[in-house]
């Protein structure tokens, strides 16, 4: 029995018509959407065991809710199968958390998209893709769980392009951008153990991102000549700020890496004290501001903080850094933070289980 | 076909506007700045010209450090209680 609670449209009884319908409405992002009928809803509710009214995230200025319910529809509509639904879920309840700022972040001219990775053995269970393109196109768990992401900020929160969604340029992620953490031959502990879930759980990690930046390196062959090229990447002056980054090695970049017996926090340390711009160049092309300098040069600043230096970000724990991709080619990739000033900081989630509740 | 709407309704809300002061002359001004570039500037610039043409007073600044973010917790208290009228911003 359909929700006596929740909108429904009766249309007419065709494919394309009730696309275009989609359309008409305003509930796209550009691209056809499935229409959400009522039983392809139920089905994808039947995967999460709070009630349909069940508030995952509010948002902060206008008090908009995303219910469980509206979830569920905006995740039919991407495309999703049913069991990907406890990572749409889970996703949203890390962009609730007020230091991810999904408001700012999606509003902002800076057109940031939420990154969204999937760490642990839901990534397998539901087919997700952390291999040969990694970033897309071609998976439909990827797609269409980004793209719900994106959706809801549109149809539930009004982050409508152009109204409440102020982006310059917006860019290509702001359509869907997911990805599974490789955990095949991956010799790092995965992200879901590094944050500290109990074995077996799976998490979701998500990063208001900047534009995607590949890092191609086919004749280094050291961690540092490898990490070098990622850090000079992460300080150019079109993005180097105090905001986080996320690193995805590509396999080969990490088993040179790895092999070498660099850790995770062996490469964070190097490319945090790598990753910088002098005051002087700063200051030439009119990106220096005392406010920040002093904010990472202050009497707790990290140990590698050098004077005279700005530095991405304020200590190494920022650079979230991980596998991912297919197994040949030297190519990496850089995603800087949305945030200059750490507006928003990355946030993440146990999927389908609740570990602090209380 | 019959299918969901994807869009949610906004609780309902009641929104007040202070009341507006009888005159600017004499007053005191609040300014707000927002963390981003040039906003202290650009609002000091704008308050000479309320303290030039209607001889009000400029208050030490308040600041956020987060633009897209409210103001933190007592700021707006404070300068309600501090200021005749706040002047914010800046956007990009």
């Amino acid at each position: 029995m359909p929700l006596d609670s929740h909108r429904i449209h009766d249309i007419p009884d065709d494919l394309l018509a009730a696309i275009d319908y989609c359309y008409e409405q305003g509930w796209t992002d550009g691209l056809p959407v499935i229409p959400p009928v009522i039983d392809r809803v139920e089905a994808t509710l039947a995967y999460e065991g709070r009630p349909p009214e069940a508030v995952i995230a509010t948002h902060p200025a206008t008090g908009l809710q995303l219910t469980v319910h509206a979830a569920a529809v905006n995740a039919v509509m991407a495309g999703c199968l049913p069991e990907y639904f406890p990572v749409l879920v889970a996703a949203f309840e890390a962009m609730d958390k007020p230091d991810f700022n999904f408001h700012g972040s999606t509003a902002s001219t800076g057109g940031s998209a939420p990154l969204v990775i999937v760490s642990g053995p839901v990534a397998d269970d539901i087919g997700m893709n952390a291999d040969v393109n990694l970033f897309g196109p071609g998976n439909r768990a990827n797609a269409t769980i980004g793209r719900a992401t994106r959706l809801i900020l549109r149809n539930v929160f009004q982050m409508i392009p152009g109204i409440s969604d102020k982006s310059t340029q917006g860019q290509p992620a702001k359509y869907s951008f997911c990805i599974a953490e490789r955990a095949r031959g991956n010799p790092w502990p995965l992200l879901c153990q590094a944050q500290g879930y109990p074995e077996g759980v799976s998490s979701v990690t998500v990063f208001a991102s900047g534009g995607f930046c590949n890092v191609e390196n086919h004749g280094g062959n050291t961690p540092e000549q490898v990490l070098g090229s990622v850090a000079d990447a992460m300080a150019n002056y079109g993005c180097i700020t105090l905001g986080q980054s996320v690193v995805i090695l590509a396999p080969e970049h990490m088993h040179i890496v790895a092999d070498a017996g660099w850790s995770r926090a062996d490469a964070q340390s190097f490319l945090f004290a790598q990753a910088k711009r002098s005051v002087e160049g700063m200051r030439g092309v009119g990106k220096y501001r005392d406010v920040e300098y002093n904010k990472q040069h202050e009497s707790d600043a990290h140990p590698r903080v050098e004077a005279d230096q700005f530095h991405r970000g304020l200590c190494p724990e920022d650079i979230l850094i991980t596998m991912g991709g297919g197994d040949a080619g030297g190519h990496s990739c850089f995603l800087p933070s949305w945030s200059r000033g750490r507006s928003s900081l990355m946030q993440h989630k146990p999927i389908g289980v609740c570990i602090d509740c209380g | 076909m019959r299918i969901y709407d994807p869009t949610a309704s906004g609780p309902q809300k009641t929104l007040y506007r202070a009341p507006a002061i009888a005159s600017l002359e004499g007053r005191t001004i609040g300014v707000l700045e927002n963390g981003k570039l040039n906003a202290p500037e650009m609002l000091r610039e704008l308050a000479a010209l309320f303290e030039a043409r209607h001889g009000c007073t400029l208050h030490p600044l308040y600041s956020k450090s987060n633009a897209s973010a409210p103001a933190p917790d007592g700021v707006l208290a404070k300068a309600a209680a501090e200021v005749d009228f706040l002047i914010t911003g800046l956007g990009d």
